[in-house]
């Protein structure tokens, strides 16, 4: 071809000019061009890459007041008798309706198991002592944004010599909560092969301790920014985080405001929002040709049938999700009178979403893979703080508009980013589909076991694949 | 037809078939019950400025739930109930409650038309009270006894107790009330599931109805001619049958039908899914019934209700009566088994498939839910014979408007009677 081209230059070209010092010339302008082509597409667009911008905003009641108290304060979860005594009053004056016959968790809750439950909850559960447990790791508040957000700050308890903490931002989803970390908490924070961990779990605001927005608007955008200032006020200026379920989303965002201070992000749970003709492509290619759509063969494992995994599963799974986004007071409002309303809801979460079959249970499968002692503390978590209705209030800010117009879903994840994909997972997302937003994936593992609530179910192997993602950042 | 059997365990040899008198009763303990937990309502304060965009306004129940707790009359409320005479009868195993209501002085000449009027989700037999007397007076020769059962899973009807307890079930136990009572040909009416167990009896017993008369119609047919109607709908509408009140109705079609039932449709999803848990803490928290149930009374009878602080509640219906119909599934701890229907239902059915042929009437009120004009409707309704744009009124017709529909019944059945 570079022949066939001077020549044709050749013609054009006032004779008196010298040929042999042609040919080079051409061939480095046309590199020099191809080199700024390359360039403009590919390395400016990369160093010019969009931020997703931070905004500000402010959710207390009222008008925001000219200084705000940015002080970091200890605090302490409480209980009381009365607390107690009034909780059993309405446990004890519950009015069950008996379920169909054999139709186990397919309605729902089982009303059978759900006694059992109960009786449980009113004549074992010691919530005293469930308290002192949640107070074993040392508990802030501190007000962000017109809020007071809550949070735990875990500290390796003895640092060897030369090794320092890294940081890590550890956010929780619905319907649960910082709770949900306590056991992988004792696993982060002991030094192995010379990697250990200082973990902050925030609560989202609207979730537990954390105090819930007055104003219309607050969104996972508007969480990450809060998370972010709290880090700042912590003094972190570089630091990993881990999330699942809304967590996921929260510090996707964070990443995408700030990636010069995120030095990893790790995912359980990465649902892809981008629906386009690839996509539908490597769907409708996969089951047959998956190596040239670039699914595994786990991946074909977990994706199809489709319709049926896919689309009629998650239509059987979203109601909560439909109602949650549209009329989150309706929904929460007889849930913040009824603790045993509230256990059923939350804990049909924690049956089916831990392993679709459990709904084929008569007791929902509920203590295969968590204790009572366990879920009850997350409802309770729910239960005193009175945030189930706060908490609901989420899918509405977050889904109120279409997904795909939101502008966090038009910006790349150009952090380091972890991905583990849990077999039990409500959906699963491919290497390929994850990678249409999140640039820069170093990690993907296929989990061996464990469903939505990673962290609650399998710590020691969401520890592990943490681990072994953070040392790929490090090196 | 098909057959069924809902009750407890195995089906016994022989079923008691007598129709007994029954009376609606309260006591003391129950409303002290009510009062209590009342009294212990743990709310949450709205987001500013939030209307009924969230659902109902917290600040606003709290209103409501005080006229419940400080002056609504229960006691009085059930005298009310019990004016028009009860009655239960075992059908297929459940208990089966129903109204019957016969003209008070027939004149000369003069014979009642039997009608079977029924409600649906979260309605009640309680929604017919303003209606009934406009259809048992005599007029132009015309006047009604209507019978106003309660499914079953709703109010005082027994609800199922094993799974598959769909419209179909419902419309076959109606229709043998009907002859239980007697009845070889009656007229219908339904609005709400009431409208597809009305139009499964049409489906199963032509013969014996006379007429069917329905204030909603939702089209399920979606098929071609369905969307090219929508396309060019709002162009060239006389090209695909469309009135200019129908495109009043139907476009911006993705705003007024799309979007607007995926923002009001929540609670069908949650139902048809997952009803034991979505109706697990209303059973146990009276002013959680309240807020579920009532809000669909703001937003199904205009959908600009949810700009109002208030959601417009009171607008159309009295606190009393509103109330009221709350307390029949409370006191019969029913919003479970009535939320139940909507998963039984959503099972491939062998009714879409069958269109009705009996004489039809179409009541389409301006703030229903959905407007299905009438060329989508006749694709499931061959025997249209009168279809009438209402001028007020959404979902709850008979209760909002009775004066209206009983109007719309009177010259539909006068059309069937020529």
């Amino acid at each position: 071809m570079p022949g066939h081209v001077s020549e044709v230059i050749k013609d054009m070209l006032p004779s008196s000019l010298d040929l042999s010092r042609l040919q080079p010339l051409v061939v480095s302008t046309v590199v020099g061009a191809g080199g700024l082509l390359v360039y403009f597409l590919v390395i400016w667009r990369r160093t010019k890459a969009k931020t997703l911008p931070m905004g500000d905003g402010w959710w207390g009641a009222g008008e925001k007041p000219l200084a705000e108290d940015k002080e970091i304060h200890p605090f302490q979860i409480e209980t009381s008798d009365e607390e107690i005594k009034d909780l059993y009053n309405r446990i004890d004056q519950t009015r069950f309706t008996p379920p169909l016959e054999d139709s186990q968790f397919h309605y729902g809750f089982n009303s059978i198991h759900l006694r059992k439950v109960v009786s449980y909850w009113r004549n074992q559960f010691d919530w005293k002592k469930q308290v002192k447990l949640l107070n074993k790791y040392p508990h802030f508040i501190t007000k962000i944004e017109g809020l007071d957000v809550h949070f735990i700050h875990v500290r390796p308890s003895g640092l060897p010599e030369g090794q320092s903490a890294k940081p890590l931002l550890m956010v929780h989803g619905w319907p649960g909560s910082f709770f949900e970390f306590y056991k992988i908490l004792p696993l982060l924070t002991e030094s192995r092969d010379g990697l250990v961990f200082e973990v902050i779990c925030p609560s989202i605001p609207g979730y537990g301790f954390s105090e819930a927005p007055h104003k219309t608007g607050f969104d996972s955008i508007a969480a990450a920014r809060i998370f972010y200032k709290l880090m700042q006020r912590l003094g972190f200026k570089e630091f990993y985080m881990q999330g699942g379920d809304w967590g996921g989303l929260i510090t996707t965002n964070i990443a995408q405001m700030r990636p010069e201070n995120v030095k990893g992000l790790h995912l359980n749970f990465f649902p892809v929002t981008k629906h386009n003709l690839w996509m539908l492509v490597s769907l409708l290619l996969g089951a047959y040709v998956p190596f040239l759509v670039g699914f595994t063969r786990e991946d074909v494992k977990r994706i199809f049938p489709f319709f049926e995994k896919n689309v009629y599963n998650m239509l059987r799974e979203s109601g909560y999700m439909h109602i949650q986004a549209t009329k989150p007071d309706t929904a929460g409002c007889g849930l913040n009178d009824s603790p045993v309303g509230l256990a059923a809801y939350i804990l049909e979460k924690f049956s089916t979403w831990t392993d679709k079959q459990f709904r084929d249970l008569e007791d929902g499968g509920l203590e295969r893979k968590f204790s009572l002692d366990d879920l009850l503390t997350n409802v309770m978590i729910y239960w005193v703080t009175g945030s189930m209705v706060s908490s609901m209030r989420f899918y509405k800010e977050n889904l109120n508009k279409n997904l795909e117009k939101r502008p966090d879903s038009k910006i790349g994840v150009r952090v380091p980013t972890g991905l583990a994909a849990f077999p039990n997972e409500l959906l699963h997302a491919p290497l390929v589909w994850a990678q249409q937003r999140y640039k820069n994936v170093i990690s993907y593992s296929y989990m061996l076991r464990g469903g939505h609530f990673a962290a609650f179910e399998e710590p020691e192997l969401l520890a592990e694949d943490i681990r072994q993602f953070v040392k790929k950042v490090e090196k």
